[in-house]
């Protein structure tokens, strides 16, 4: 007698629990009865959704216009992140969100040109090879081209509260049920759960059980074999200090990521402010003394208040247990950089939609959505203790420490090739791509000795030429983008009750 | 043998300088085992433009002894912090060369200009003086002393202005209490040993002599024994600093003393402005070949921001220097050894150093030629440094709206200060001798008030991180604030500690 799942139960707050139900809600539609438990949400005013340009396949699929997301969240594209301060007093360097590989002739990616060409006197920075941040750099907004090899995207800041209300808006609209509670007691049969029981006393059943609750992770947490692993040794930031600053004009086309003596401040363009996120280790700098040197270190006077949250990056020994699955920050959660907050709930939600459970008795998914969260997991945390394990700021004990510790291994086997021959052995489940990891290395200073010998087969001649046409390229196809400011006027805010539809 | 120590010891001239001398070889010298004297003349007056100081006075008057309150109420003084050129880059320009530094030690790095100059050049404030808490003070009109002790927040350097001749008068009182002993009447003439041409007396008016075995020429511009006994001779400096003339006049204090001094580039030379605590000095330094004397008087008159208390009166020289200013047993102070113009407040600071000089060579009876040499090279590096410095005013300027800052923009300048303005120009820097008086703050503040903005700075300056660059701006440009905040007005601190006694006329 197999029953095919029939009840979901969302459980979470914010952004996370309603990317989750409108990813469900979009896919199975009334296949299942999806029921929302709102858990209070923590947002303030000053919060901000920084996210990767993926995001927007996940708009695409749920039928998200993006104009209402530049209208309601007043979003900015940017098509790149600028790293400054990492390496002391090196010079920055900013990460396009460049598509796809640059291709540098055959299966060559296009850096091993650039190594080479560094070698012999070259002296035009890695970024310049990138459209996205040259677009970036140049305030422009990506549009799509057909030259697959000089595709930029753009991710970009989104108010928190307001994108939280307007996917709360389109789940609701479309019929979810929702209730706001908080979770009394979960009723657990070995490794499943029969039931949730509300703080009012409602007992809510259900086929499977989504944790979106982030690091409290209040179904998740209560499950056997989930204890926490920090990750703290290679991500060591424990507090994060928001606060907003006025808008900057002309928009930036980057957020800027900024490493100070106890931590880095994140500046996030928003059409109507300025976020600002002080990213740092409470071992030291107290949140009040950061917040003295705040306005300095932002370059910004910091208008309203400011919040302090805590963070603890790390993983779940088990993503899925029984009939309950985390999603987003309930299952890993990591340091705020390169955009992973809602990234982490978009990857985990694209794969339970995946592997969303056919039966409502047996979970064969389970152990492989678990594997796959945790190389995703991996992956991400060894793209992000990269930049603090390639920092060059020394007599910082923060700074020192983070040059000190022992890479995770898989990181260590990724720096080590890279810095042999300018190639990164990619790993299953990679959110960034092999481009990504190069202006990543490349822009925290660590230069390939050697490069791929095939290159040589190249001749010197059909080397410049590629070199000197790929910049030539890339400076007329940002030429012909907009601006951020004819971007935005060129999108119409659709009216907001479009939404509201029935999938 | 022992070398015989010097007995008698003439001073020739009163006025600042002579005065000064005194004071300082009635202090350290004594007049226990020698005689000091100093000879005056009633009818020939003090010249008495220096009534702008810089900092150094102050260990002058500690070596002297002389309390701080009782020298600023007895003086009728004020405070100054620097001094606010106005108009000199181009009219309606305005900059402040302050006493002190520029920011703070940039822990173990290069001079705090260079990471101002990377501030300032990656979108900082390029006003400049906000980094100086004797600037941001004199812009609030505030005073205060500083202590050593406060080391949080930076100190605060000054100097007075004050009524020279108050300063000799006192400085009189305070020789004679000494055992300086006075002789009125005018030197006529004077005797040198016919084989070693050594001094050997001074005749006065009134027929008496007075012997010595060691004479201070204190006489002013005409060098009464260094020119007239010993034909020192003299380097006229013009082309450079063609300024001939001064029109001075006091006037009323309309407004609450300013802790600096102003001045005004105007069409043929420069105004300035030194508030008193019961007037206020001014004075039109030009030169008479762009601009008549009547001319100039009838200007500063016009100028004078209250009501003037004196006819104007005139004062002329050459700048230049006595090409010897020790020959034999014979050392010029003040005004006998070279004139500059008060710009930069220099006259009293230069009797200052030749007594230190004096004092620190002092020579027995047979003078060593070496000291003498010594003591002319180091007097001429002072004088040509200074020069150097003065002329830098006139040539670094975006001013040509007259034929007198025409040729100051056009006029060739000594080798040694192109060198600095080109190294200045080229990155920021400036490599100053040990002896030299002013540093690398008083040249950053002058030349980059007048226009001439480095294309560089140190390279070291780039080792700092950007956020430690902006937290050390920030944290530094906080410190000044407070600093400024922290001290009462100009005019309040004098009231409370310093005061001149109010004369009361029936």
């Amino acid at each position: 007698m197999k029953r095919r799942v029939e009840q979901v139960v969302v459980v979470g707050a914010d952004a996370p629990v309603w990317m989750t139900a409108a990813a469900i809600y979009s896919s199975f539609g009334r296949g299942v009865r999806l029921r929302v438990v709102e858990l209070p949400s923590h947002l303030r005013p000053v919060d901000v959704y920084s996210t990767l340009p993926p995001l927007a396949g996940l708009h695409n699929r749920l039928g998200l216009d993006e104009a209402l997301l530049f209208s309601v969240c007043k979003a900015v594209p940017v098509a790149g992140q600028r790293f400054s301060n990492w390496s002391g007093a090196g010079a920055p360097f900013i990460r396009g969100h460049d598509d796809s590989p640059p291709v540098g002739g055959g299966d060559l990616s296009f850096s091993q040109l650039w190594i080479k060409g560094r070698q012999q006197g070259l002296r035009t920075a890695f970024e310049n090879f990138s459209p996205g941040a040259m677009a970036a750099k140049a305030g422009r907004v990506p549009i799509p081209t057909e030259r697959a090899e000089l595709r930029s995207a753009y991710g970009y800041g989104l108010d928190a509260a307001a994108y939280t209300a307007l996917l709360k808006h389109f789940v609701t609209g479309g019929g979810v049920e929702s209730k706001s509670a908080t979770i009394a007691d979960v009723e657990r049969d070995g490794d499943f759960i029969s039931a949730i029981v509300l703080a009012d006393g409602e007992r809510i059943e259900a086929d499977l059980f989504v944790d979106a609750s982030g690091p409290q992770a209040v179904l998740i947490g209560r499950m056997p074999g989930t204890e926490f692993e920090s990750w703290r040794e290679w991500l060591p930031c424990d507090r994060m200090l928001l606060a907003s600053g006025n808008a900057l004009r002309p928009y930036p086309g980057f957020s800027q990521i900024s490493a100070f003596g106890q931590g880095w401040v994140g500046l996030f363009p928003l059409q109507d402010r300025t976020a600002i996120a002080a990213v740092f280790d409470s071992r030291e700098i107290s949140a009040k003394d950061l917040l003295d040197k705040l306005p300095v270190l932002a370059g910004l006077p910091i208008a309203g208040e400011a919040v302090v949250s805590n963070l603890a990056p790390g993983i779940r020994q088990r993503t899925w247990v029984g009939n309950c699955v985390a999603v987003g920050e309930s299952a890993f959660s990591l340091d705020p950089l390169d955009a992973a907050q809602l990234h982490i709930a978009h990857t985990c939600i694209s794969h339970l939609m995946t592997l969303f459970p056919v039966e409502a008795a047996a979970f064969p998914e389970a152990e492989l959505y678990d594997e796959i969260i945790r190389r995703t997991a991996v992956n991400l945390r060894d793209f992000q203790a990269a930049h603090y394990k390639l920092n060059r700021r020394f007599d910082d004990p923060l700074w020192d420490r983070c040059r000190d510790t022992a890479a995770p291994q898989t990181l260590q086997r990724k720096l080590d090739i890279f810095a042999a021959r300018g190639r990164i052995p990619l790993y299953d489940d990679e959110t960034f791509q092999e481009h990504d990891w190069e202006s990543l290395f490349i822009g925290h200073g660590l230069i390939p000795q050697s490069y791929d010998p095939r290159v040589d087969a190249v001749s010197d001649q059909d080397q410049i030429a590629a070199v000197n046409r790929r910049l030539q390229d890339i400076v007329e196809l940002v030429g012909a983008m907009p601006t951020i400011d004819q971007f935005l006027s060129c999108s119409p805010a659709p009216e907001l009750t479009e939404v509201a539809h029935d999938a | 043998m022992m070398p015989e120590p010097i007995r008698d010891i003439v001073i020739v001239g009163g006025g600042t300088a002579g005065w000064m001398t005194a004071a300082a070889l009635a202090k350290v010298i004594g007049t226990h085992n020698r005689s000091i004297t100093l000879v005056e003349s009633e009818e020939i007056g003090t010249v008495g433009v220096g009534e702008a100081t810089i900092p150094p006075i102050k260990q002058f008057n500690e070596m002297l002894g002389i309390h701080e309150d009782e020298f600023v109420r007895e003086m009728n003084a004020t405070f100054k912090l620097g001094i606010e050129f106005v108009d000199w880059r181009k009219p309606g320009s305005r900059y402040f060369h302050p006493f002190g530094s520029y920011g703070a030690a940039v822990k173990g790095g290069v001079t705090f200009t260079n990471y101002w100059l990377r501030w300032m050049q990656s979108g900082g404030d390029p006003d400049c003086s906000h980094f100086s808490a004797e600037a941001e003070a004199a812009r609030h009109g505030k005073f205060g002393r500083t202590s050593s002790g406060d080391a949080q927040l930076p100190r605060v350097n000054y100097a007075y202005h004050f009524d020279a001749a108050t300063y000799a008068a006192y400085l009189r009182r305070y020789s004679e209490r000494r055992g300086v002993v006075r002789r009125e009447g005018r030197v006529v003439d004077f005797e040198q040993n016919g084989e070693t041409g050594y001094l050997e007396a001074v005749t006065l008016a009134d027929g008496s002599r007075i012997a010595g075995d060691f004479f201070v020429d204190c006489s002013g511009f005409r060098g009464l024994l260094i020119e007239g006994a010993f034909k020192a001779g003299f380097d006229d400096w013009s082309k450079w600093l063609p300024n001939n003339r001064a029109a001075a006049v006091p006037c009323e204090t309309v407004e609450e003393p300013t802790p600096f001094t102003r001045t005004t580039a105007r069409e043929a030379g420069w105004q300035w402005h030194i508030p008193l605590q019961h007037r206020t000095g001014n004075g039109y330094v030009f030169c008479d070949a762009y601009i008549s004397e009547d001319e100039a008087m009838r200007l500063l008159l016009e100028r004078l921001d209250g009501k003037p208390l004196a006819d104007p009166k005139i004062l002329r020289f050459t700048a230049g220097k006595r090409r010897l200013g020790w020959v034999k047993n014979c050392i010029a102070v003040g005004l006998s050894s070279g004139f500059l113009e008060p710009l930069e407040s220099t006259s009293i600071h230069l009797i200052h150093v030749a007594i230190l000089k004096l004092l620190h060579m002092f020579p027995h009876r047979q003078v060593n030629p070496v000291i003498v040499d010594q003591f002319n090279r180091e007097m001429d590096g002072n004088y040509d440094h200074i020069r150097n410095f003065l002329i830098a005013h006139y040539k670094v300027t975006e001013r040509a709206d007259t034929p007198f800052w025409q040729y100051c923009r056009e006029m060739s300048i000594p080798d040694a200060l192109a060198d600095k303005l080109s190294l200045f120009r080229e990155r920021g820097e400036m490599y100053i001798a040990p002896d030299e008086l002013f540093k690398e703050t008083s040249w950053f503040a002058i030349l980059y008030g007048q226009g001439l903005t480095p294309q560089s700075y140190h390279p070291i300056a780039d080792a700092l991180s950007d956020d430690e660059l902006q937290l050390t701006m920030a944290r530094i440009r906080d410190a000044i604030k407070r600093r400024a905040e922290s001290l009462p007005s100009h005019g309040e601190f004098i009231q409370h500690c310093c005061a001149a006694r109010q004369t009361v006329t029936a």
